[in-house]
């Protein structure tokens, strides 16, 4: 009989197609908008994954990595002494005016990187080469941030387009020069601005000379020694605060700094309520549609299963058809929108915008909320049918 | 002649009525009906009289206020829900008015369905549908949907559905009534030929008199009761025609 549950929901396709359209459509919406939401937030952590160092040093007050209280350049030779410290790099991270040759000012996140190891330069150029910061009045710049900074001209067709900046170019931060030698391929910010690398000694002609520039230290463990290990020994031995760098944010207790970020905006700005609210409301979108359509579904089908029932079929066998026909219909239409949702993530991330983050979490989330809706509706199916009065199958 | 044995169906004093106040309708009123086995009755009467409910009363879809509803020795107002259930799984077949044909099954399926809610396998189900179909005249379209079916075609599916577990008894509301005139004839040739054996009983609900002469008895129904049985249903017929 199981078998005939199936042959009726797959035997009439239109019906079918709209049960599997609205299953699709909500799985799509929750993977979707939760993923877009889990990718905005993992832009807080975007140092962290941009840096690539093993373990970060701050001051003790410094609550996640876009927070930046600086401390003296002296800290380093305190941190470096540390045992099991390989070596430690500093880094300097700020947000200033750039001035570009039009005129305009653009808001740009500056990065300075040790200029002996380049630790916390970025993984990929794609035009010049990182040694070439070494050269007076240098730096480099990301791909979206040489596209922001882009001068708008009037084109051949007479339409405004921006052209992004390119190495030789060059603007000014603080009235000092920045010539552009390179480009580089850096994940975007939740901040939003372009990023800026120049060395850390660079970095501070362009902060004016400002007393203290050591925004983080970075910190390579010695061989055998693990970055947690290593944060115990720092935080003990210095009084500073030192964090791993693993990007895993699904544990509330721990000294990763991407976690600590993560969690720190979740918990202080208004953006997980309001982009949650988007959230809930597609999944309540999502469980009104396809929940509807599987009770229509069934609806259109209760004068069979009262023929059946007629006929002597008890309740656990018409539960059981009604089951395996939610279930079926919530497994393909899982299937459905978790690869839409994955077909569309793949071009976002391709392009960048918006993020897309899509955890395994989610999918198990999703495929846990659409069977749900596939249960619910089943139930309600089911009491229908129960109610229903076998003698109607003599009433025309 | 009209000993326990033969007994199939008998209900005494079987009260039925729907809603209640102002808007009461007394459907059934102490009524009395008895059918034997080895068969074919017809129930007759105007529209309203109470003959779907009376056929809901013995089929066991529908449980009387009053009175006592005995099938093949068991008492059908005694039973809940679950033994009803059973009850009709074992003992009955159905025949309705619109077919009641699931539409997203194919017609070999249709037919498997009283055999598997038997718990029969559904290769042997399947099995057994076809040897069946085949005698309807339905062989090389067991695979196809029944909306491709004619009306007479679909209702021989419903027959073959109502009999491929062999029922001791076959309950027929209004067969022909959605056919023309010889289809109507045909159906009820195959529902006579078919059903045919010592110990089955046919109960047909009808308002067409020209298949009154398959019947061996006819129960004229007024009002929610027996009004009369007539032995020969010629007679009737030619009053019809007269
Ligand atoms: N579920 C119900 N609710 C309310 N009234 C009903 C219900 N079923 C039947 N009745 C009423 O009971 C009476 C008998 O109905 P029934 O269907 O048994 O008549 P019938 O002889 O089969 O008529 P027809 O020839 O039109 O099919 C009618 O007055 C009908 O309106
Ligand atoms: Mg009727």
């Amino acid at each position: 009989m199981f078998r005939l549950a199936l042959n009726m929901l797959f035997g009439d396709r239109a019906k079918l197609a709209m049960l599997l359209c609205g299953l699709a459509f909500s799985a799509l919406l929750m993977a979707q908008q939760t993923s877009v939401f889990f990718g905005i937030m993992s832009w807080t952590y975007t140092p962290v994954v941009n840096i690539r160092a093993h373990v970060w040093v701050s001051d003790p007050m410094v609550e996640q990595a876009n927070d930046a209280k600086p401390m003296r350049d002296t800290e380093l030779g305190r941190v470096r002494s540390v045992d099991g410290v390989a070596w430690a790099a500093p880094l300097h991270t700020s947000f200033l005016q750039a001035r570009m040759v039009d005129g305009n000012f653009k808001l740009i996140t500056l990065v300075g990187i040790d200029a002996d190891t380049f630790a916390g330069a970025p993984a990929e150029l794609s035009q010049g080469r990182i040694e070439d910061l070494r050269l007076p009045n240098t730096v480099i710049v990301d791909e979206w941030g040489a596209q922001l900074m882009g001068k708008t001209v009037k084109g051949a067709d007479g339409k405004m387009h921006t052209v992004a900046l390119k190495p030789g170019d060059v603007f000014e931060i603080n009235d000092i020069e920045a010539r552009i030698v390179g480009i580089c391929k850096v994940r975007r910010a939740f901040t939003g601005g372009p990023f800026v690398y120049s060395t850390y000694d660079r970095a501070k002609t362009y902060t004016l000379g400002a007393r203290r520039t050591l925004s983080f230290m970075l910190v390579e463990p010695n061989a055998g020694v693990t970055p947690s290990e290593l944060c115990e020994r720092i935080e003990r031995d210095t009084g500073l605060k030192a964090w791993t760098s693993d990007t895993v944010i699904w544990d509330w207790s721990d000294r990763s700094l991407a976690r600590n970020t993560f969690w720190w905006f979740w918990k202080n700005t208004g953006i997980p309520f309001s982009f949650g609210t988007a959230v809930a409301l597609g999944l309540f979108v999502g469980i009104a549609v396809s929940g509807q359509t599987f009770y229509s579904f069934v609806l259109e089908n209760l004068k069979y299963f009262a023929a059946i029932k007629a006929m002597g079929a008890s309740m656990r066998v018409l539960a059981g058809m009604l089951v395996i026909q939610a279930v079926t219909a919530g497994l393909i239409g899982f299937g459905l929108g978790a690869g839409m949702a994955q077909a569309i993530g793949r071009v976002m991330i391709e392009k960048g915008m918006p993020p897309f983050v899509m955890f395994p979490q989610i999918l198990f989330a999703t495929l846990m909320l659409t069977m749900g809706i596939s249960i619910v509706s089943a139930i309600i199916g089911i009491i229908k049918v129960s109610r229903v009065d076998a003698a109607t199958v003599f009433r025309g | 002649m009209s000993a326990a044995h033969d007994i199939a169906v008998r209900t005494q004093g079987v009260d039925i009525s729907f809603g209640s106040g102002e808007t009461k309708v007394t459907a059934l009123q102490q009524t009395e009906f008895t059918a034997r086995r080895g068969e074919l009755i017809m129930l007759v009467g105007p529209s309203g009289c109470g003959k779907t409910t009376l056929l809901s009363v013995i089929a066991g879809t529908l449980t009387p206020q009053a009175g006592t509803v005995e099938v093949f020795g068991q008492r059908l107002d005694k039973m809940n829900q679950e033994q009803l259930t059973a009850f009709r799984r074992k003992h009955l077949g159905f025949v309705f008015q619109s077919f009641n044909l699931i539409p997203t099954l194919s017609v070999v399926e249709n037919v498997m369905v009283p055999l598997l809610i038997q718990g029969v396998g559904h290769a042997e189900a399947r099995r057994r549908s076809l040897i069946i179909l085949e005698k309807v005249g339905l062989k090389g379209r067991e695979d196809g949907k029944p909306n491709a079916l004619s009306g007479g075609q679909q209702q021989r599916v419903a027959i073959a559905r109502a009999l491929v577990h062999e029922p001791p008894l076959l309950i027929c509301d209004e067969p022909t009534s959605a056919l023309d005139k010889d289809t109507g004839a045909q159906i009820m040739e195959m529902v006579r030929e078919l059903s045919r054996s010592p110990d089955r009983c046919v109960v047909v609900v009808t308002h067409d008199f020209r298949i009154f002469r398959f019947a061996d008895r006819i129960a004229e129904m007024e009002d929610g009761r027996i009004s009369r049985v007539v032995d020969d249903p010629s007679t009737i017929e030619s009053q019809h025609h007269g």
